[in-house]
């Protein structure tokens, strides 16, 4: 037998004493796969974290629509990454497809997550357990071009309050400023519209998405007066003829030139637009109501949780936890002038010279994220009852045959 | 012993192809089967429901509606390619340096992957910034930029537009191989005897051609039938649906709506039809004559 050699036997007992020495560790590296979209955001809490631990982490960017079959797939496999980030609106979904781990006994503990916005808290809970929090959010906000507003004799410093001055404004716009348009929306994307549109309904006291088959689905205040209101400025040409056949490609582009009095966007848009285009003076304000008072938001964005059968799960759970602390979310996210996902931080050192991220910020606060199975076949497929419904009733003007086709699909949809 | 070796021995040969096609398209195959007769999401799950999503799909108007914009869309691109390829294939057919380039300037879109072209002309085709609308008016064909997705007539144009720049190309290419393929003292016969230009391309070059026209148009047919990432990226499926093509609906219904046993189901149905289609064309393949 040959004898190691002496090297080979230093090495060994170098080993072996790294081995028994108490909190010696080897640094593990985390996988997390976070969608495109938010993908920035995530890059900056992930640069925090790895210049501050031993253990590292390293972000896969998954392409938006492709998140729902990497995450299904990868959970069959049983080969999934540590963290996922993805759009919140799927956690209903993931949650009851059994596809996430149960946070509830670390995230109930942590006094955060009581700070976290409820959207958040809500979209994480099924069957009293929470299996998640927020990451990286974004808000609807109503996007106005303070120019077009002056030149149509506007105050650019008065943004409407309800939807009958946002509808009168936006015919000011373009009755009195040549090439312009009142308003925008993408007229052939249904995401667009539940983050952007929606908002002025449920703001206004509707419920618009069926839990069961038998729930209330576009029902109250707001459907019908939002839907008129979009028809009445589709008909008066105050809306771009582009926007029907618009499948959200055009959402942020056609304001950006310059010729949109008004647009339902998201923050996203304060940062892309004063990058990109610094010509245009814009103001944010909240989506309005049929009241004054009572202006909403689409809570979106991202939440984090862990893929069930996560080789590294306790470091991820660490991980989401230091995600919620005031350094994370101030150093991590505002500081990049991004939203931080508690409600307590909205109003932060980094926002004071930009107004508009404060307002953006406290949207978080007053916005709403439905709680809906099936969500992507009621909203966000081609031909969803939610996208049928507007198209039915803006462009062809049928608006109460449009809602009660969509309740009737919905309803469907959601007995299943 | 050794002679039922020799039996075998062209069984042997084409094991390894066997195997090949086996692994990698029958078992796949029988387990698209499998699938569509369960009623498996993507989320997990899934049960055997025998027959079930075969009479939802016969019920599925959406289905056949999409199922009839891909034969319309199929019979609208497929002379275009085929006629258009055919005579940019006459016309660069020679091998000198000035056909040479041509050939390789028409093939180069070829070589783009089709989401990146698609992408390409849905933004040329914009209304506001699009260059092919400002291209159009300032030629005086249009009096302002057009919106070319409100009209699913208008997106038909419009993705045919794109695909044919985009594919034109290598159908030339393969007529370009089989004029070259003709043995030219047919040509020179013909030449002698006095037949002209279009005579010797309509009773010489179409004829014996036959095979390769044959060949393309079934792989035009078979790739327009299942059109996807071109109505994915510039349509949408809208205006309101009326440019779904069938593998949209399918895409839809199994990563969109998450049934995956009812996406199984819709496309064996395609495959079926498919599968017609490329019979007729093989048996017309093998009565036409050979160069």
């Amino acid at each position: 037998m040959r004898m190691p050699s002496l090297w080979q036997a230093a090495l060994a007992v170098a080993m072996s004493a790294v081995a028994v020495v108490p909190g010696t560790a080897f640094a593990e590296t985390l996988s997390i796969w976070a969608r495109a979209s938010s993908s920035n955001a995530a890059q900056h809490m992930i640069d925090l974290w790895n210049s501050s631990h031993d253990d590292k982490i390293e972000l896969t960017t998954i392409p938006d629509n492709q998140m729902v079959t990497k995450l299904a797939t990868s959970v069959q496999a049983g080969d999934v990454p540590d963290l996922i980030s993805f759009d919140l609106i799927f956690m209903p979904d993931f949650m009851k497809a059994g596809f996430l781990t149960d946070l509830t006994a670390t995230l109930s503990a942590d006094p955060n997550q009581a700070k976290v916005a409820k959207a958040f808290r809500d979209l994480a809970t099924y069957d009293g357990k929470l299996y998640g929090t927020g990451f990286t959010p974004d808000v609807s906000i109503l996007l106005y071009n303070k120019g077009l507003f002056k030149q149509a004799g506007l105050d650019p410093d008065k943004p409407p309050k309800t939807i009958g001055e946002l509808q009168q404004y936006a015919t000011q716009i373009k009755e009195k400023v040549p090439g312009a348009y009142g308003y925008y929306f993408s007229g052939s994307c249904g995401g667009c519209n539940i983050f952007t549109q929606a908002p002025m309904m449920w703001g206004s006291g509707a419920t618009l998405l069926p839990t069961s088959g038998d729930a209330p689905a576009m029902e109250g205040p707001g459907v019908k007066e939002v839907l008129t209101m979009l028809k009445d400025m589709w008909k008066a040409g105050v809306i771009p003829e582009s926007a029907e056949a618009d499948t959200g490609a055009n959402f942020q582009a056609t304001f950006e030139t310059g010729t949109i009095g008004m647009q339902g966007s998201g923050g996203f848009a304060i940062a892309s637009l004063k990058a990109n285009h610094p010509e245009i003076d814009f103001g944010i304000a909240p989506l309005p109501g049929i009241n004054e008072g009572q202006a909403s938001s689409f809570v979106g964005g991202d939440v984090i949780a862990i893929p069930t059968g996560a080789k590294h799960a306790d470091l991820a759970t660490q991980f989401i936890q230091w995600q919620l602390t005031d350094e994370a979310q101030l150093e991590g996210l505002a500081k990049n002038l991004i939203l931080p996902s508690r409600s307590d931080l909205a109003d932060n050192k980094y926002f004071q010279e930009e107004p508009r991220y404060i307002t953006t910020a406290q949207a978080v606060g007053i916005g709403q994220t439905p709680y809906a199975f099936h969500f992507n076949d009621m909203v966000n497929a081609d031909q969803s009852p939610w996208l049928t419904m507007i198209q039915t009733a803006v462009f062809d003007g049928d608006v109460d045959g449009a809602i009660q086709a969509a309740r009737d699909a919905m309803h469907a949809i959601a007995a299943e | 012993m050794v002679r039922a070796l020799r039996k075998s021995e062209g069984f042997l040969y084409v094991l390894p192809a066997l195997a090949f096609v086996g692994f990698f398209v029958l078992w796949p195959l029988a387990q698209l089967i499998y699938l569509s007769l369960t009623d498996t999401s993507l989320l997990g799950g899934g049960k055997f429901i025998g027959f079930e999503n075969y009479i939802k799909a016969f019920e599925d108007k959406s289905f056949w509606r999409a199922l009839w914009f891909t034969l319309k869309y199929t019979v609208f691109i497929t002379p275009i390619l085929m006629g258009l390829g055919f005579a940019l294939a006459l016309l660069t057919a020679p091998n000198r340096p000035l056909q040479q380039i041509t050939r390789g300037i028409v093939f180069l879109p070829v070589v783009i992957g089709i989401g990146s072209s698609s992408l390409l002309w849905f933004w040329l085709f914009d209304q506001q910034v699009g260059l092919f609308n400002k291209f159009l008016v300032d030629i005086g064909l249009l009096a302002e930029p057009a919106v070319w997705f409100t009209k699913a007539d208008m997106a038909l144009v419009a993705v045919t537009i794109s695909i044919t720049w985009k594919v034109i190309g290598f159908g030339m290419l393969l007529f370009v191989a089989g004029i070259q393929s003709i043995n030219g003292e047919i040509g020179e016969a013909a030449l002698i005897d006095g037949g002209n230009y279009w005579q010797r391309v309509w009773y010489i070059i179409l004829p014996l051609s036959l095979r390769i026209i044959l060949l393309t148009t079934l792989i035009s047919v078979i790739g327009s039938m299942l059109a996807f990432d071109q109505f994915y990226i510039m349509t949408g499926g809208n205006p309101r649906g009326q440019t779904f093509t069938s593998v949209y609906w399918i895409y839809q219904n199994s990563f969109i709506s998450f049934k995956l046993g009812y996406g199984a189901a819709l496309s064996i149905i395609l495959t079926l039809i498919i599968l017609v289609f490329s019979s007729i064309q093989v048996f017309l393949s093998n009565r036409s004559p050979s160069t």
